[in-house]
């Protein structure tokens, strides 16, 4: 009965289903659209779109394999945009450099991230409750440091970042793509990564095999407002301002990206791939109804017809193996 | 005697197996029958087929003469057959009150009549005998408690074939006589039920006829006066004669590994014993008498309240599980669905999650993922779990091949102090035979084992030492000459409460 391992039979064929309905979705655009969707210059567009709400669903996903949920994201993605402008522009009496302020942005991603993972694991609050306090408080805290106002005046070189190319593919992209490896590597091949999986997949098991728990939850968290922050730098760049609403829903793209790529909100199941791919889908989604001149906000609708079809598809076919 | 159930030819196949080949069988009413065999056997595939949670593939079902031509779950409940399966299941924060009228509460316009259901809840429970309180919720039972609210439960629908699946396993010796006086009255009314068990001598004590099926073919039906012992039916059941069921092999006792001191506990007090390399000490009392607790304070899965613990001639302090395994100590849990194993993941992952430690690159934080590939296909072999491959999401062995994989986990070389809190529950002959012999090889390499059982001849069987802990404290200590079944309930009794209520 011994066998070669196959690997982790349930979330490669999460995977391939996902890839399924890709392919399915992005044939029919290419032939709805005469090939316009293919064009390159289309395909960096998509994916220079894709890559902050890429990242951003990375650091739900570190969450989301532990079986909880982080809706703060996107308050962080504006928190660290804006602490990162504020930083540069003449706002303070000190200017910092871009590499000291950005530095500094993701520390305070970090420390709001390792609020949550106090939050969740010493006081014991549900992720659910815990996030949304914590995303309201900075949101509020946001708002308040840049009285609700735009804050330009960032350096032109980081501007310019957002704009600037690496063999013919947006930086943005290549940071999105290369922290999709890094993520997908530390989940499958770190103790850490194996210990978030451990942790979603059955509470007390994990505890009982001596896995440290406050340090995976902290760490969780910690990754979580750490990748946040990167998106809000990323932003920051490409909006050229520290805008105060910034990042506003991005939590709720970044779960359904996750849960599109074969996450269980019930923990333990969910891979870097899978957050890839489905960041990308629902951008496909959106840059597809752009191209064919679809209403937006029917557009919107179907986006949130697709979320429920998708897993729903999903499911079918993995009940329909058993 | 009336005919109540009647399966012809029932098949079932599953990808890559065949669960049920063309079995057939009949209950009458009033009937205790026993239905036993190997874990994969096809018993609860069929179990399932009757209650309605899969579809057969091919056969036929009667009940009470009439053919069940679709059947699901819902029509066999109001059919009255009803299942008490293995892994009980009733809602956890409702109070047990509330669980026995889920769906039909007592009460007009859709308000609660919260006074009614409870009385109506003592009554019956009073009336059959079980003493608990209706008001605490289910979560705080023990599982003991849990099953036999579960058992309460079906019993108030007036079932008419009742199954019941591993009913024994969780139970102390006198839950196990009241579900026993249980069954013999539902038998008395008529009420038909079929019994399965890996416990072979309790299917002897309560069941009028046994069926055994094998490899998902029914072998026969026999009345168990015809069997007449127990030997006699285990070579129908594996096709084999299992010798030596408890393999013993002589172990040179080695240096103290583990002492406890006066150990205090919410549920224990003053607990003190050794334990030496190469030893399997035994622990037994009634369920809820405090060994599960003994156990996980040692390992620090909860709160010591005082005393000490040297491990090797040293003090230690341990403040959680990590404290633990880091001194050498592996504890495989009591209840295996909810604390040991991780459902979504492969065989792999469930092996090697305690074992990473030892499985990283030099120099980096990376798992060295052909090393840990290497430890758990290894381990496999050698237990012999029956998986497809390492990579196989782990709830889809059967129970038996679950537990091997958990404690496969401890095998590896750093769990010096080894303690298994009921390894055994719920798995079949065959693998409890491996269970035993992997033991008596663990305690060769100078570790030591503490066997946590409910079961007796097993603990008989494979222990040098046993220690009975009584009502949270400890009424005796028996070495392997002094062994017998009376002496040990005897002192498991000791501190017991003047009245023996399932609490």
């Amino acid at each position: 009965m011994k066998g070669k391992a196959s690997s982790n039979k349930r979330t490669v064929l999460g995977e391939k289903n996902l890839l399924i309905i890709f392919a399915v979705l992005v044939v029919l655009l290419i032939f709805a659209t005469k090939g316009t969707f293919l064009s390159f210059g289309n395909i960096t567009n998509l994916l220079r779109q894709t890559s902050i709400n890429g990242v951003v669903a990375l650091a739900m996903l570190f969450v989301i394999v532990t079986g909880g949920i982080d809706l703060s994201v996107g308050a962080v993605v504006g928190l660290s945009g804006m602490v990162f402008a504020m930083l540069t522009s003449s706002r303070l009496n000190y200017q910092f450099s871009s590499t000291a302020a950005v530095v500094i942005a993701l520390v305070v991603s970090v420390m709001v991230g390792a609020v949550n993972g106090a939050a969740v694991y010493d006081l014991k609050v549900p992720p659910f409750i815990a996030t949304l306090g914590v995303m309201t408080f900075v949101r509020g805290l946001v708002m308040y440091i840049s009285s609700g106002r735009m804050i330009t005046g960032i350096p032109s070189n980081f501007v310019s970042f957002s704009s600037e190319t690496l063999l013919d593919m947006p930086k943005l992209v290549w940071l999105w793509l290369v922290t999709a490896l890094i993520v997908g590597l530390s989940l499958k091949y770190t103790r850490f990564g194996r210990n978030l999986y451990a942790l979603g997949s059955n509470r007390e098991a994990a505890r009982l095999s001596g896995l440290n728990m406050r340090l995976n939850y902290y760490g969780a968290y910690a990754v979580s407002g750490l990748l946040s922050g990167l998106a809000g730098i990323m932003l920051a760049s490409r909006l050229a301002a520290g805008v105060p609403t910034a990042g506003q829903g991005y939590e709720l793209d970044a779960i359904a990206s996750v849960v599109i790529g074969g996450a269980s909100l019930n923990g333990g199941v969910g891979t870097a791939l899978g957050a890839v791919i489905g960041a990308l889908l629902i951008q496909t989604l959106r840059n597809g109804g752009n191209l064919l001149g679809v209403d937006p906000f029917i557009m919107q609708m179907a986006i949130g017809l697709i979320i429920v079809v998708a897993v729903f598809f999903d499911q079918y076919v993995k009940a329909g193996r058993r | 005697m009336q005919e109540l159930l009647r399966v012809e030819e029932v098949s079932k196949s599953f990808p890559g197996v065949r669960a049920l080949d063309q079995v057939s069988l009949t209950v009458n009413g009033g009937e205790v029958r026993g239905l036993v065999g190997e874990n994969g056997a096809g018993k609860s595939t069929l179990i399932k087929i009757i209650t309605g949670a899969y579809e057969k593939d091919s056969g036929k079902i009667y009940f009470m003469g009439k053919e069940i031509k679709k059947n699901d779950p819902i029509t066999s409940i109001q059919l009255g057959i009803f299942a008490v399966y293995q892994d009980v299941m009733i809602a956890p924060d409702v109070s047990i009150a509330e669980n026995f009228f889920l769906g039909s509460h007592p009460g007009r316009f859709g308000v609660v009549n919260w006074k009614k259901m409870r009385n109506d809840a003592k009554k019956f429970l009073d009336e059959i005998g079980l003493n608990v309180d209706v008001r605490l919720d289910i979560k705080n039972l023990s599982l003991a408690q849990k099953e036999m609210v579960t058992i309460a439960k079906v019993l108030l629908r007036n079932p008419k074939l009742i199954i019941f699946d591993e009913p024994t396993a969780v139970l102390t010796d006198n839950e196990k006589k009241l579900l026993f006086t249980l069954i013999r009255k539902l038998k008395d009314n008529g009420a038909g039920v079929i019994y399965i068990s890996h416990n072979l001598e309790e299917v002897f004590e309560i069941c009028d006829t046994v069926t055994i099926l094998k490899d998902g073919k029914l072998v026969g039906t026999y009345k168990v006066q015809e069997i007449e012992k127990v030997e006699n039916l285990i070579p129908l059941m594996v096709g084999r004669k299992i010798e030596d069921m408890y393999f013993k092999q002589v172990v040179e006792k080695g240096p103290e590994l583990l002492k406890v001191e006066e150990l205090n506990g919410s549920r224990f007090k003053d607990v003190s014993f050794v334990l030496h390399s190469g030893e399997i000490l035994g622990f037994y009392g009634l369920a809820g008498a405090g060994r599960t607790e003994i156990a996980r304070a040692i390992f620090g899965a909860d709160k010591i309240l005082s005393g000490s613990i040297f491990v090797n001639g040293h003090r230690v302090t341990i403040r959680n599980p990590k404290d633990a395994i880091n001194l050498g100590i592996g504890y495989l849990p009591e209840d295996r669905r909810l604390q040991g194993i991780f459902p979504p993941q492969n065989v792999e992952f469930n092996i090697d999650i305690v074992n990473y430690r030892d499985l990283l690159r030099r120099f980096m934080f990376f798992v060295d993922h052909r090393k840990a590939r290497h430890l758990s296909s290894d381990l496999v072999e050698k237990l012999s779990i029956k998986t497809p491959g390492i990579g196989y999401p782990i709830y889809q062995l059967s129970g038996g091949n679950q537990q091997k994989v958990v404690l496969a986990r401890w095998l590896s070389r750093f769990a010096k102090i080894l303690i298994l809190d009921e390894p055994t529950n719920g798995i079949d002959v065959g693998a409890k035979a491996e269970i035993y012999r992997f033991i008596s090889e663990v305690v060769k390499q100078s570790k030591s084992v503490i066997f946590i059982s409910s079961y007796l001849p097993e603990l008989i069987g494979i222990c040098d030492r046993i220690l009975v802990i009584s009502n949270g404290k400890i009424a005796g200590e028996l070495s392997r000459g002094e062994f017998s079944e009376e002496r040990l309930l005897a002192l498991a009794m000791k501190y017991a409460m003047k009245k023996e209520d399932v609490a």
